[in-house]
């Protein structure tokens, strides 16, 4: 079989491992949301290191619910509070749990918020200060851990949180082995499969309830932006 | 009707379609990476809004090819060229002015055998089109990334009138739908993305080809293996330009 093949078997069946492990969590998950956001609340989300492609997955996305705002470190970046370096090379902005103070000065946030936090090994000091300042704010959490990491590197994120999403791939996340040398991943594209199911579950939820759900369109379909704003304004800076 | 189970086949069946009909074109953007690397490239992945997250999930990983650079519009205020202000007002979308495009492809350490990823869904918005456009003049090769089903059914916002596809040496279609949701529902809005789930599947099975291709070369991939030496020895002869 040719690798390009290989990997896109793989992929599929680590996407058909995790549907199975983790559907009904996911349904807890998206109800969870859903209450939330009925109440007026938003889903925070943060992700340390792929995870942040998991919280673009579900923030301010086409096709997606609506409210959501992501914790971003591209924002203290772009405040040069720390540098590339620090989030691409040496991962020491994760070590730094200060900075979540930084973001929150930065963002509007509510009291009816909840958390939805991921993080592979859920040991990095940034996001576990984030979960305890919401613990201590009554706010309730979802962790999305990948257990085998979590389990490996002592991970503490989940003391803090309601209930948890597993991503339930290898550690390291390692797809293929090409004549000796393993490589490539599946565990971002998962855990992307994972917030997509979230928005399906929410979107059903609300539609079972209300008729219709908070969609957003690609701002890239003619009369997007009047749809979207529309659903975003009334959120003023909590959202984008 | 839409719950996950429902999206999960669907994302399967789209990911069987865009191997089979985009297999050919993985592997020549494959053999174009292949070649970058055996000549001491770097490949440099652009993507704007949601199409930067394939660049993440590639980059500075165990298993992952050391000579990758992720290039996002953010940079230009990382580099202090834009404020803060200016880049996320919503009522003048960044990436939406002229000129833009130029602007980042200039902050980057860019050598000549050095090529490009561009990744944009609609591939409609001046900043891919002009990124696409910068490279190409500077004689790089350059790989798009795009859904053919969106960009089709979409208007330019280019003054050219151009489309993203247009100006790709190889063009990989992430066989996404328009508008980038899959799932229809009984309302005007559809749901669930697959850019990203697609874009991800094309970078990484691209990635597996390539590494395979160095080995037919006898040329030892640059694959981060958890070794702190051999990782940092990678990492450093790529120093200012990943």
């Amino acid at each position: 079989m040719n690798v390009i093949k290989e990997y896109f078997d793989t992929l599929i069946a680590n996407i058909d491992r995790v549907y199975d492990s983790q559907k009904h969590n996911v349904v807890k998950a998206a109800n969870m949301m859903a209450e939330c956001m009925e109440q007026g609340g938003v889903i925070q989300l943060f992700g340390t290191e792929q995870g942040i492609e998991f919280c673009n997955e579900l923030n301010y996305r086409a096709g997606g619910i609506a409210y959501f705002h992501n914790y971003s470190l591209n924002h203290l970046l772009m405040h040069n509070i720390i540098t590339k370096e620090d989030v691409y090379v040496t991962k020491k902005a994760y070590q730094d749990a200060s900075l979540i103070d930084k973001m929150e000065e930065m963002y509007q946030l509510d009291n009816r918020d909840m958390y939805c936090l991921i993080s592979q090994s859920g040991n990095e000091p940034l996001i576990i200060e984030l979960a305890k300042k919401a613990k201590e704010r009554g706010q309730k959490i979802i962790a999305v851990v990948n257990k085998q990491s979590y389990d490996k590197n002592n991970g503490k994120l989940l003391d803090y949180a309601d209930m948890y999403l597993d991503i339930d791939s290898a550690d390291p996340d390692l797809a293929l082995n090409i004549n000796g040398v393993k490589c490539c991943q599946t565990g971002t594209t998962v855990a992307n499969i994972l917030a997509q199911m979230i928005h399906a579950e929410i979107y059903r939820y609300y539609v079972n309830k209300f008729g219709k759900a908070p969609v957003l369109l690609s701002a890239n379909i003619n009369q997007a932006d009047i749809h979207n704003n529309a659903l975003t304004d009334p959120y003023e800076r909590r959202i984008r | 009707m839409v719950n996950s189970l429902i999206f999960k086949n669907e994302t399967e069946k789209l990911l069987n379609y865009l191997y089979e009909s985009q297999k050919d074109n993985i592997e020549a953007a494959a053999q174009t990476m292949a070649e970058c690397i055996e000549k001491g490239g770097v490949i440099h992945v652009f993507g704007s809004g949601h199409s930067t997250g394939c660049a993440i999930d590639l980059a500075g990983r165990i298993g992952s090819l050391v000579p990758i650079h992720i290039c996002e519009p953010a940079d230009c205020v990382i580099f202090r060229k834009v404020s803060f202000e200016e880049f996320t007002d919503h009522t003048n979308v960044f990436e939406r002015k002229p000129g833009v495009a130029q602007f980042i492809y200039n902050l980057y350490n860019i050598k000549p055998n050095d090529i490009f990823f561009v990744l944009s869904n609609s591939g409609i918005n001046g900043i891919g089109i002009d990124f696409a456009a910068s490279a190409k003049e500077h004689g790089h090769k350059v790989i798009v990334i795009t859904s053919m089903k969106h960009t089709l059914a979409e208007n330019s916002r280019h003054p050219s009138g151009k489309k993203l596809y247009m100006l790709g040496d190889i063009v990989l279609d992430n066989c996404g739908p328009h508008g980038d949701a899959l799932l229809e529902t009984d309302d005007i809005e559809k749901v669930t993305a697959v850019s990203s789930i697609c874009n991800n599947a094309i970078m990484q099975s691209a990635s597996a080809r390539t590494i395979e291709i160095l080995q037919q070369h006898n040329y030892v991939p640059p694959v981060l293996n958890c070794d702190e030496n051999h990782d940092k020895n990678l990492k450093d002869k790529y120093k200012g330009r990943i």
